[in-house]
């Protein structure tokens, strides 16, 4: 499980995963840099009727678009009620150590076991803040390299067993088990030793300072030691259904049933630490591969809320005066990869003309309308850390001709650049089946034509690309990659992830791994705010990705629905706030 | 006899080892195959090497071979599904029953209405009421399965508001008693049975059609009519009677197509079948999954024309004798 905004894909490793991924990827983000000191309170409540997760209102001109579900916010919160929900994927296991993070399972666990800290989403101005949630308090040494943390004495698995140090350092030993072999189990490469001092609290050794520290330890829900250690970490991969027959947990809900391939239902926990929560008694799942299906189901009332819904289809729900939409930022951005490896991409300033050949406004726009943004940068343009002096990379084919021209390529008789008899053509990529990036390409060709380069579209199949680009077999490619509020580029952009796979474009400059080191050298990401504007600056110079955009996520629901806010990455994020208004309809 | 059908059930068991063979060669070449997607992760060399051991992923492709067809046979070992992590008999048993109801529904409406159209349209055959059901049952046939059940949703789900859009049952119907719970297992079946069923009975329709014209021809059913016998009689008893022996035979050789038009009804109206998990299988790169739904689809497939062979062996000596 992972907080949402925090975690694993632009991390060290994780964006090989990542790379392709269009709509929900697999994995969290990455996050961290909460600036230390002291954190501590009581149960963890939001304020009621507020903004948070990300939402922002919809788009200028567009009625019935909303950013929160807050439209009766004057409403009284109501305990109990049942929703339903619908979704194109299922979730694989309860035990996510052993399976691939996609977000449906990510959802799913989530609300059954709880994490130590939860991260806020407040990093439109700040790194986010990490605020109670197992941990009723947490408190760093004097270096910086041992956090202490202080358990809920009231934490209890459903099953009436207290919920301890134990469970927590015994959830970091399964973390870490090769035999385990957690995909996300790198995030803990960086912890020496988790120490139960007594029954409500624990000692978290770091090996050193850096900026992801608390997020790395709050990568992954805390697992109940007493129920699920009966069995050796050696045999966690055969057993994914006996870790469901033996399902306790501490989070807000527990699993009431799962039909496979039909309907997922949680049930509130009462257990759960925090009395007050969760307000709805039961949350249904229901798979539907068909998104056509999702939205006439929700259009009829047979779905209380979809987690994402096409842009293009957001007029229509928002014509059923019982339904409305959340538009939110997602965490992904979309750019045109350049393989620095192979000529002439390897000169930033061919990559530059390129780029300056790309209206890539009247792309986004034709592509998205007012769901998405012209990208820049590759830290999202909502977050804290954007540069927003950067300017716009500028549309003037009459430049990149230019500059061409300047670096040797003249036009033939057929109008095509050729340099050294050699016509500058070649092939541009991108995932088979993603609507949004096929019609980019087929823009992109055009546009390029106009200044006498010939570029190829080809649609390939999901796996094929992924394998392809990240063994640097490739020219050009509209690739999607994650972006969180760890604000980590070192998968990208630093000359280690070359090795990796994971810079894919091949970028290779001191300057900038300098800069991303002291970076993520930092106890506090905030402290980095001079080399996050100079990292942007460089890479938006250099061009190793022409950045194309980034989308909003949008989401349909009843009005019966209030509070409801969508993380970047879970749906689900504040689901325990939940609150249905009365119907005959369940 | 014997020999006939010792040749037949050989040729059978042949058949589904080819078909598994070159599943199992071909989901280890494609890009993306297992040990390719475990590589992919991020995740430290050590624990790569302990996933692709666990999954035997390391030895020489003809051992897993071996390995994996001595598990399937002597044990009936289907092995663990990469993506849940749980058997992959059990995913199996659990969406068979499903794909077979609805393939059973399926077969009823398909060969029920083709039969009748069929029927119809060879009684009057040249008139307006002929080419009407030729110009529709074209029409069924060629439409893409998905396109028509996407339809149906819209029509008698989200326009008329009659019949569920998906799923096999209603949300909390384990609370229900019995027969509520059929009801509400009956009225979901009814838009993907029938999907999938209309698209196939335009084919069952035309080919009736013109095996029961070729019967009507014959100097028997003329006799028939020559003693009195009533225009429905002389065509649902001695014509139909006749044309059906062909129509059984096409009752095999529809089995295919049904099973693979069960993959998008399923996938469409969120039916939890072998064509869900063969959907989600592919997407997830769960090769034993996939094994596994190619196999019984191939018994099926295998089977179904084994049945045909030999019921028109029973009834045809010049078969069995050839």
């Amino acid at each position: 499980m992972r907080l949402p905004f925090a975690c694993t894909v632009p991390g060290r490793f994780s964006a090989r995963l990542s790379l392709l991924l269009s709509l929900w990827a697999a994995s969290g983000l990455g996050t961290g840099g909460c600036g230390g000191g002291h954190q501590t309170g009581g149960p963890a409540h939001r304020p009621q009727g507020t903004q948070g997760g990300g939402a922002q209102a919809g788009p200028a001109g567009s009625p019935g678009l909303t950013g929160t579900s807050d439209s009766a916010s004057a409403a009284v919160p109501r305990r109990g009620g049942t929703i339903v929900t619908g979704w194109t994927a299922e979730p694989r296991a309860v035990n996510e150590l052993i399976v691939q993070a996609t977000n449906p399972n990510q959802e799913m666990v989530f609300q059954l076991f709880a994490r130590l800290l939860r991260e806020e989403p407040d990093f439109e101005r700040h790194p986010p803040a990490f605020t109670p949630a197992l941990a009723r308090s947490y408190e760093w040494s004097a270096d910086h390299k041992t956090l202490t943390l202080h358990l809920r004495e009231n934490a209890r698995w459903s099953d009436g067993v207290p919920v301890t140090a134990d469970d927590v350092r015994w959830t970091w030993q399964a973390q870490v088990s090769p035999e385990v072999a957690w995909e996300s189990s790198y995030m803990k490469d960086d912890i020496a030793d988790v120490e139960a001092v007594d029954p409500h609290t624990v000692r978290v050794r770091f090996k050193r300072v850096y900026a992801k520290q608390l997020f790395d330890l709050n990568e992954g829900g805390i697992l109940p030691h007493h129920a699920w250690g009966q069995i050796p970490f050696s045999r966690w991969r055969q057993s994914g259904e006996w870790f469901q027959q033996h399902l306790v947990v501490d989070g807000p809900f527990t699993l009431g049933s799962w039909r496979r391939q039909q309907e997922l239902v949680l049930v509130r926990n009462p257990s759960f630490y925090d009395p007050d929560r969760p307000r709805l008694d039961r949350v249904v799942m229901r798979f539907i591969p068909d998104q056509a299906s999702i939205l006439t189901q929700l259009d009829s009332g047979e779905l209380d809320f979809t987690a994402a819904i096409s842009p293009r289809d957001a007029p229509h729900v928002t014509a059923n005066p019982r339904l409305k939409v959340l538009v939110f930022p997602y965490r992904n951005w979309i750019g045109v990869a350049w393989n620095g490896a192979r000529q002439p991409f390897s000169d930033p300033d061919v990559r530059r003309a390129l780029g300056m050949a790309l209206d890539r406004r009247a792309i986004v726009e034709t592509i998205w309308g007012k769901f998405a943004r012209v990208s820049e940068s590759p830290i999202l343009s909502v977050v804290w850390a954007y540069d927003r002096s950067l300017r716009p990379l500028p549309y003037d084919p009459a430049e990149a001709r230019r500059i061409l021209a300047a670096k040797g390529f003249a036009a033939g008789a057929d109008g095509v650049l050729r340099r050294g008899g050699k016509p500058f053509a070649f092939e541009i990529s991108t995932n088979a089946g993603n609507q949004q990036r096929v019609d980019s390409l087929v823009m992109i060709q055009e546009q390029l034509r106009r200044i006498g380069v010939r570029a190829e579209p080809r649609q390939v199949e999901f796996n094929s690309l992924n394998a392809r680009v990240l063994a640097g077999d490739f020219d050009a490619s509209v690739i999607g990659n994650s972006m969180d509020t760890s604000l980590d580029l070192t998968s990208y952009f630093h000359s280690h992830g070359i090795a990796l796979g994971t810079n894919v474009t091949r970028y290779s400059n001191p300057q900038v791994d300098r800069l991303i080191d002291h970076a993520m050298s930092q106890p506090d990401i905030a402290l980095a705010r001079q080399d996050l504007d100079r990292i942007q600056e460089i890479l938006h110079r250099d061009q190793p990705y022409t950045y194309l955009w980034e989308s909003d996520r949008v989401s349909g629901l009843d009005r019966r629905l209030h509070d409801v806010r969508p993380s970047m990455v879970l749906s689900f994020y504040d689901l325990e706030d939940w609150w249905v208004e009365p119907t005959l309809k369940h | 006899m014997t020999g006939y059908l010792i040749r037949r059930l050989a040729a059978a068991a042949l058949l589904l080892w080819l078909v598994l063979t070159t599943t199992f060669v071909l989901l280890r070449l494609v890009p993306g195959d297992a040990a390719t997607a475990i590589s992919d992760l991020p995740i430290p060399k050590r624990q790569k090497e302990i996933l692709i051991h666990a999954y035997g992923l390391d030895r020489p492709l003809p051992e897993q071979y071996v390995r994996w067809l001595g598990a399937v046979a002597l044990h009936g070992n289907l092995g663990i599904s990469y993506a849940q992590l749980r058997p992959v008999r059990t995913v199996v048993a659990e969406a068979l029953p499903a794909t077979l109801l609805l393939a059973a529904a399926a077969l009823l409406i398909e060969y029920g209405v083709g039969t009748a159209l069929g029927v119809a349209a060879a009684r009057r055959s040249g008139s307006a009421l002929d080419k009407a059901i030729r110009v529709a049952t074209l029409l069924l046939y060629s439409q893409p399965i998905f396109w028509l059940g996407l339809m149906a949703i819209l029509l008698f789900s989200g326009r008329l508001g009659w019949l569920p859009a998906s799923h096999m049952l209603s949300v909390g119907a384990d609370e229900m008693g019995r027969g509520a719970w059929l009801a509400d297992l009956a009225k979901h079946l009814v838009l993907p049975a029938m999907t999938l069923g209309l698209a196939q009975a335009g084919g069952a329709a035309r080919f009736v059609r013109a095996g029961l014209l070729e019967v009507l021809g014959r100097d028997y059913i003329r006799t028939a009519r020559a003693k009195g016998l009533s225009e429905r009689r002389v065509v649902w008893v001695h014509g139909l009677r006749a044309a059906l022996v062909p129509i059984i035979q096409l009752l095999a050789l529809s089995v295919p197509s049904l099973l693979s038009g069960t993959l998008m009804t399923e996938v469409v109206f969120a039916w939890p079948g072998l064509g869900r998990i063969t959907y989600d299988a592919i997407l997830a790169r769960d090769s034993p999954v996939l094994l596994a739904t190619t196999g019984v689809s191939a018994i099926l497939v295998v089977g179904s024309n084994l049945v045909a062979d030999l019921l028109h062996a029973a009834a045809d000596p010049r078969v069995r004798d050839a």
